[in-house]
């Protein structure tokens, strides 16, 4: 088991990579330093909503830990609204991340929208395991795209056709070795159509991120339920029964 | 000064008055970070004699102050629960008592009996109020009969303390309290969720699967310091006070309204650390006041 820390962290950066999307950066070395791709952070404010909310991480650098939202609602308005200097509670590394120990020569990332949060972590890890990197990365329209794609080859896709390939992620999508891929519920499941042996980070409710509440239940094509937070989020796709999981969570509207 | 925050509360010598409340704590063994010097006792989540599922997602929904869960007592069952945890919590040097669940008064009865004599198994605390199951839970908390059965077929069945976490969903706690204090509870537990409801503006449908949810955190407090502070005047035996707190002063109030201990439940997911936290704020609130024993502070219980 790795550590876990609980740090008041300031905000230090903030900026846009795509319309109504927001990396945000704070200050929290010790999770910077440990955090591997997929696993997440439990943000929390001190005035905000009563809950945390978790996040991916996107990026971690020397001290600093990158997160990626969109202002879906007041939680994450809130966020938006920090000044640099005010500061969040995080709680992490938490959960499993993506395994990219297994023998392998390529991976492709797959990311629709809000997906691309664990992705240039994924990146990172799969350069320093030697793999050839292929990030296919989708959105809705041309201006939705995170203009911070990278990768050894990037593939654009849009519903809309304004950029890159007209169609579904899944669809422009090369082989690999691995298949490692986030974004909506339901692209992971036509992820797992394609690819049974990819590992998806699913994204459900939490309410603790730490293994006790028993929110954030997965359900298993094995039958039964475990816990996003703690042997998720990265799934193997075939692992998950995707009929069971709710494919749009809606306080990522609402709440 | 330092204050000695020792309670003995239904049978238990507890080294302090703040316990972590069921389904919010696992079975204690997953709680990261918490200073557990601080941890009065743990009550562990909900169990049945057979294994549970528990509810399809979405379990939780986030509500203002609060939220609402509908887990659905999803567990390992009574043969998983003394196979993985019991022996964990027999080195443990805080006592553990076990939330147990049932379709009916004989299965209670039969848990109660698997369950005496395993060695970390402390006591019982009986769930005659989870909102979220089809058969039982709430539906033996607001009947006083029914709860009173209920806590006769555990009493029966143990000599391990035996306490009764009672719904706040009737019309008067007092009554239902009285009925299982005369079947022989050692203490209450005052009180579980609220059943609640909220709707997805999308979907038109339920938030949650289950369609209702019990809502906790400080949203339901003065409810609950009401409830608890009911049921202490109704009955002799020693209320824990249970319902959003957060801090030391939101406990302090159940204190007062004639608690004898408190448990912390939701704040645990907000903060990992809010179990010490609400313990120290006790403690320096008990020096700060010249309290040298929580028999010392005050206790608002009329008894008219
Ligand atoms: C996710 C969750 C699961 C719970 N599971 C149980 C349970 O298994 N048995 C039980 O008696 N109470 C259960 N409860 C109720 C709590 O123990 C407590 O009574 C209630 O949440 C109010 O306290 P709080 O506001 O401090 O959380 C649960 C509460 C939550 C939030
Ligand atoms: S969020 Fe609480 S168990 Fe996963």
């Amino acid at each position: 088991m790795w550590r876990l820390f609980l740090t008041d962290a300031p905000l230090v950066e903030r900026r846009g990579v795509a319309r109504d999307m927001w990396v945000l950066g704070f200050a929290a070395p010790e999770i910077a330093a440990s955090v591997k791709a997929g696993q997440f952070v439990n943000i929390g404010l001190r005035l905000g909503s009563l809950l945390r909310r978790p996040f991916s991480v996107y990026r971690a650098e020397g001290d600093r830990i990158e997160v990626v939202l969109k202002a879906v609602g007041v939680g994450t308005a809130q966020m938006l609204a920090m000044r640099e200097g005010d500061v969040a509670s995080c709680l992490g590394p938490l959960g499993c991340g993506f395994d990219l120990s297994r023998p392998a020569k390529s991976v492709t990332l797959v990311s629709g929208g809000l997906g691309v949060a664990p992705m240039p972590l994924a990146v990172r890890d799969a350069r320093a395991a030697g793999l050839h990197v292929t990030w296919v990365h989708g959105a809705r329209t041309a201006d939705e795209l995170c203009s911070e794609t990278d990768g050894d080859d990037v593939i654009l896709a849009t519903d809309d056709g304004s950029a890159g390939f007209a169609g579904t992620v899944v669809a422009a999508a090369p082989d690999a070795d691995l298949v490692l891929a986030c974004g909506p519920n339901r692209m992971l499941a036509a992820v797992s159509q394609r690819w049974p042996q990819a590992q998806v980070a699913v994204e459900t409710y939490m309410g603790c991120g730490t293994g006790v509440c028993l929110g954030c239940a997965v359900p298993l094509t094995g039958g039964g339920y475990d816990r996003a937070c703690t042997e998720g989020p990265v799934y193997l796709a075939a692992d998950v029964d995707w009929q069971a999981l709710p494919s749009h969570l809606s306080y990522a509207v609402s709440a | 000064m330092t204050s000695d925050l020792s309670v003995e509360v239904g049978g238990l010598e507890l080294r302090g008055p703040v316990l972590a409340a069921s389904g919010t704590f696992g079975y204690g063994t997953e709680v990261p970070l918490l200073e557990r010097r601080a941890l009065g006792a743990m009550v562990s989540k909900g169990i049945f004699l057979k294994p549970r599922a528990g509810t399809a997602p979405p379990r939780i929904a986030e509500t203002p102050s609060g939220m609402l869960n509908a887990i659905g007592l999803q567990g390992p069952g009574v043969d998983g629960l003394i196979r993985d945890y019991a022996p964990k919590w027999a080195a443990w040097d805080f006592p553990v008592l076990v939330n147990i669940n049932g379709e009916s008064a004989a299965e209670y009865g039969e848990l109660s009996a698997r369950l005496d004599g395993v060695p970390g198994v402390a006591g019982f605390e009986i769930n005659i109020s989870c909102p979220n199951v089809e058969q039982g839970g709430m539906y033996f908390g607001n009947d006083p009969r029914a709860a009173a059965s209920v806590t006769e077929a555990v009493r029966r069945r143990t000599k391990l303390p035996v306490w009764v976490k009672l719904t706040p969903m009737v019309s008067d706690i007092g009554i239902i309290a009285r009925a299982v204090e005369a079947a022989g509870a050692d203490a209450l537990s005052a009180v579980n969720t609220f059943v609640g409801m909220s709707m997805d503006l999308n979907a038109y449908q339920p938030r949650l699967s289950f369609r209702t949810g019990g809502l906790s955190g400080p949203a339901i407090r003065p409810l609950a310091v009401h409830l608890a502070h009911q049921a202490a005047r109704a009955v002799d035996i020693p209320v824990i006070g249970v319902g959003g707190i957060m801090r030391a002063e939101d406990a302090l109030e159940f204190l007062v309204a004639g608690c004898r201990a408190v448990q912390v439940g939701t704040a645990t997911f907000v903060n990992p650390n809010a179990i010490a936290e609400v313990h120290d704020g006790i403690a320096a609130f008990m020096a700060a006041k010249g309290f040298a024993s929580l028999s010392e502070l005050p206790r608002y219980l009329p008894r008219d």
